[in-house]
């Protein structure tokens, strides 16, 4: 490289062969091109990894697009070597290493716009390639530099009359024709940072004073300002404030450049909130997501799911669902590489741009003249600004600003941008030998790197504290709909009566796996997941279980986290109910409201749970919003949910038991509190199911059946209240089916004595069960109790049943009652 | 099998961007650690200066580091005891592969083959510095980077 360096140092140092610039360009390219290839092969394979087989479609149309990129920059290196041997040799690999990770992202979210960007690629590429060969002193730009202007002006100027937006809605800052559309003031940035380096490099030597430097420059940018802001493109257009602070404080190196403009943006941006309404959504959203995560800040809150669920290692390309942040494509890519690729993957791309900034930086300060050294500062601070404004506003470190991850992002006029700036770059740098030009100041340029490092390193802490530390809460989030997906991909428990016969089970295979509900009827108990209405009943209290993220060994949950981003299969849960008189009860219970339980009295296990009327969950996405407004309330489980009035039993069956006397309107006395209380009547069951809250003791408690039947279970077992159960056992890997545990403990309600003479004083004739029948109103209409159960000394199992109906028919309630105890007491 | 070769294949991915990384790094160190070889390998031509003071003896002095602040001040690297001479009055420094001089704003002025220097100015073999009353010529021995056009006078004043 240079004569003085003698063989012994090159001896001495074992890279010193790789410094020649071609021979580092070669090299990094290469390794760009192996990340690539292996990005490529990884989005081929996914299908099969998603789908858990290796009978899948593969992706395979990426591959075009990778062929059209490792082209195209081989021939971009073939000709820098010939014509820019000495120029920067990080930048081309860099470039490159961006926008093949960037093309390939956009193919693996939209296959579409993947190739609409390969086709930009190519073409930029070879534009790049020759560009090559322009002289380097770029003295055509220097001189052209108010016709270049005042073009980009008018180009941007015509979007107001002419504007369109490919996406349809949104503001309308295309120009478009014949499918292919182009964004002025993408390259309008480029031409201010061209006119403002001319301008100023032309005038600095004369005048140093800040306000002749200022007037004109201050007009042309104001006239852009304005441009865009009728655009309503804020985004750009707070980028174009901050690039001309920038471009006055490095030229002029007067710090009160920046307190002016830190004060002016402030004072816009206050403005902004006030008199747009863009403004004021995106500050609100930015400050506080959580208030509207559906509506306002949708956006931002998909997009930090998105980076939680990234992780440390990222899901793998192909894996993620990066698809559910809107505009992923563009705004949002950067939350698509971090699902994709994790917290490693997004540290590589900010120490990938760091590095192309450091390089910026260098050539800007080696430049040989004046007006190349600021063209490069400013070049350089676009990408590092226009890079970390919409890294920031993915990471909800900034508001919100509507500009592209620049060579990564899909639309040809931001790459176009990108790749002006690198070729321009590359130019500037192509002459090494030459002296650099004096330098006046060199604190803007240390302070443009070190505010610029400060901003990285503030985005790199951020994304960690999305990723790794907030990450596992906010995927619990239930408008994350990656568990919606994982359903899909994941095999859910069953739900199995007590003598394990289905009630729900899941079917398909992985991707179309599907939800079945075998026995309907029990809907308001069991419940239903959906992707949109979520879940209810015991698939929501049992979910842990069912989704397989409890009862699973931890190893197995962490291992399928890290391959799949998903839970291992679900775990069956066998549950108390007897499908066969559960059958009997439904049926005989038919179209009346109302509600039954059959428990068994001592051991407090549910057997029968039935609430009328029903839904069918398979029905919900039609049936959604009708079963909400129905004035039936079918999704209101009446067992457990209900409350209603009882004191009929309160007075004729339960007061009397231990020789009180209730006087129905007026308070109950302590001593009736206290016998309520030990019944169970002012305490909400402690079930794995939605249960209806406790009266409070100062009046006479408003039950649910499940209540009435657990009290009346006292008469049936010594006066000993048991604890209900539903949920029996749950089926592990490990250790087959391992017994859930009652959640209370059974209590001594009444004294057994008293209980066994009530039971034998309503004595069914000839039967061998105790029943009560009585009359209570709610609201102007009327409810009937049934109450029965074995009695003390039957030595089979105890039985205790409840029939509430929502209508005065004893006879219906009697008839349901006996039978039911009877069908369970003689199988 | 799918999911495990697929995680084989995100390690790999991981490895090779932080692979190109590490290389670019790397290489930047190297870079680093070569251009500071190259400065240290840089050896400034030594220079003589033959100092003359009014009345006094001819007196050499050899140096071979790459500033040379001539002044009253002892601190100087060539410090001249004689009063028109101002305590910091001239320097001598070599960069850009030439040595050169400049004066730092003495109180009598320097002089270079009695012409005032009032910007840094190229010097080279046998040329003449005035520091008010002394005079210091420059000589160069042994300087093969000097064009030999310019080093025949020398050897002319010198036989």
């Amino acid at each position: 490289m240079s004569p003085l360096l003698s063989r012994d140092d090159s001896v001495r140092n074992p890279l010193a062969r790789f410094l020649a610039p071609t021979k580092i360009e070669s090299r990094l390219l290469a390794l760009a091109g192996l990340f690539v290839f292996l990005y490529a092969l990884a989005l081929t394979l996914s299908p099969a990894a998603r789908e858990r087989a290796w009978d899948v479609n593969y992706r395979l149309v990426h591959w075009a697009g990778f062929l059209g990129w490792a082209g195209i920059f081989y021939f971009a290196h073939r000709q820098s070597k010939r014509y820019l041997p000495d120029a920067d040799p990080y930048l081309l690999p860099l470039a490159a290493l961006l926008s093949g990770w960037g093309l390939l992202t956009i193919f693996r979210l939209t296959t579409a716009f993947g190739i609409r960007q390969a086709l930009w690629l190519t073409a930029l590429g070879l534009l790049l390639a020759f560009g090559m060969r322009l002289a380097p002193e770029l003295r055509f730009l220097r001189r052209y530099k108010y016709i270049a202007l005042t073009g980009g002006l008018l180009l941007t100027a015509l979007t107001l009359i002419f504007g369109a937006n490919p996406m349809g809605g949104g503001p309308r800052l295309w120009l478009g024709c014949c499918g292919v559309y182009f964004q002025p003031s993408e390259p309008l940035k480029l031409l201010l940072i061209v006119y403002l380096a001319a301008y100023f490099a032309d005038h600095l030597p004369l005048n140093t004073r800040l306000l002749p430097l200022m007037t004109p420059t201050a007009l042309v940018t104001g006239l852009a300002l304005i441009l865009l802001i009728a655009q309503r493109d804020l985004g750009t257009a707070s980028l174009f404030i901050l690039l001309y602070t920038v471009m006055l404080f490095i030229a002029s190196g007067r710090k009160r450049v920046l307190i002016i403009s830190l004060l002016g943006l402030t004072l816009t941006g206050i403005a902004g909130y006030f008199l747009f309404d863009v403004v004021r959504l995106r500050v609100d959203a930015w400050l506080n997501p959580w208030a509207d995560p559906t509506g306002r800040s949708y956006q931002i809150v998909q997009s930090l799911l998105a980076v939680a669920n990234g992780g440390l290692g990222g899901r793998g390309p192909g894996l993620g669902n990066p698809g559910l942040v809107p505009v992923t494509h563009s705004d949002f890519v950067f939350a698509a590489i971090a699902e994709e690729t994790g917290l490693m993957g997004t540290m590589g791309l900010l120490a990938a741009i760091g590095l192309f900034f450091a390089r910026g930086l260098r050539i800007a300060l080696r430049a040989p003249d004046q007006f190349r050294r600021l063209l490069a500062a400013g070049l350089t601070a676009y990408l590092g600004i226009q890079s970390l404004l919409i890294i920031g506003g993915n990471l909800r470190l900034l508001p919100l600003t509507g500009v592209t991850l620049p060579f990564i992002s899909y639309g040809g006029s931001s790459l176009l941008t990108s790749f002006a700036t690198l070729l321009l770059l590359l130019l500037i740098s192509s002459q090494p030998e030459d002296e650099p030009a004096p330098l006046r100041q060199s604190q803007p340029y240390l302070l443009l790197a070190m505010v610029f490092g400060a901003g990285l390193l503030a985005a790199a802490l951020t994304n960690t504290w999305w990723a790794v530390v907030r990450g596992p809460d906010l995927l619990t989030r239930t408008d994350n709909a990656r568990r919606a997906i994982a359903d899909r991909y994941v095999q859910r428990g069953a739900l199995l009566d007590r003598n394990e016969g289905r009630i729900t089970e899941t079917v398909g295979r992985p991707g179309q796996y599907e939800r079945v509900y075998l026995y309907p009827d029990l809907a308001p108990v069991v419940g239903y997941t959906h992707p949109v209405y979520g879940q209810a009943g015991l698939e929501a209290s049992l979910d842990p279980y069912l989704r397989g993220l409890q009862g699973n060994p931890a190893k197995l949950i962490w291992w399928s986290h890290l391959l799949y981003g998903q839970p291992p299969p679900g775990l069956d849960v066998r549950l108390s109910l007897d499908l066969r008189l559960q059958r009997r009860a439904d049926q005989m219970l038919g179209n009346h409201a109302g509600a039954v339980v059959l428990l068994n009295a001592s051991s407090g296990e549910i057997l029968v749970m039935a609430s009328h009327p029903t839904y069918d969950p398979a029905l919900l996405d039609e049936q959604a919003t009708a079963l909400t407004q129905d004035p039936r309330s079918p999704l209101l489980n009446r067992a457990a949910q209900g409350r209603y009035p009882c004191t009929s039993l309160l007075t004729g069956l339960f007061a009397p038991t231990v020789g009180l006397t209730l006087r129905p309107a007026a308070p109950p006395n302590a001593a009736a509190v206290e016998l309520f209380d030990a019944l169970g009547l002012y305490q909400a069951p402690s079930l794995p199911l939605p249960v209806a809250a406790a009266s409070s003791p100062a009046e006479l408690p408003l039950i649910s059946p499940l209540q009435a039947a657990l009290a009346a279970a006292a008469y049936s077992n010594d006066g000993v209240r048991p604890p209900p159960r539903l949920a029996m056992a749950v089926n592990t890997p490990a250790q087959g089916w391992v017994i859930l545990p009652p959640l209370s403990e059974p209590v001594q309600a009444l004294p057994p004595e008293s209980a066994r003479r009530v039971a034998e004083e309503r004595l069914v004739a000839g039967k061998p069960y105790w029943e009560w029948v009585g009359h209570d109103s709610r609201n102007g209409s009327r409810l009937t109790w049934y109450l029965g159960g074995t009695l003390p000394d039957w030595q089979a199992t105890p039985l205790t049943v409840v029939v509430l109906l929502e209508e005065e028919n004893p006879s219906l309630a009697t008839y349901l009652g006996r039978r039911l105890l009877e069908e369970a007491l003689n199988p | 099998m799918s999911g495990i070769l697929f995680l084989v294949l995100r390690i790999l991915l991981t490895a090779g961007l932080y692979a190109f990384l590490v290389w670019a790094f790397l290489l930047l160190w190297q870079d680093i650690r070569q251009q500071a070889a190259l400065l240290a390998l840089r050896k400034v031509p030594p220079l003589s200066l033959v100092i003359q003071r009014e009345g006094g003896p001819a007196q050499i002095r050899h140096f071979n580091q790459p500033e040379i602040t001539i002044g009253r001040d002892p601190a100087c690297e060539c410090p001249i005891k004689e009063d028109t001479v101002s305590a910091r009055h001239a320097r001598l420094s070599y960069h850009h592969n030439q040595w050169w001089v400049e004066d730092l704003h003495s109180t009598n002025g320097t002089l270079l083959n009695n012409e005032p220097v009032s910007t840094p100015t190229v010097i080279i073999s046998n040329d003449e510095i005035n520091c008010g009353k002394a005079k210091l010529t420059v000589l160069m021995a042994g300087d093969n980077l000097m064009p030999p056009t310019q080093q025949l006078p020398a050897e002319e004043k010198s036989a």
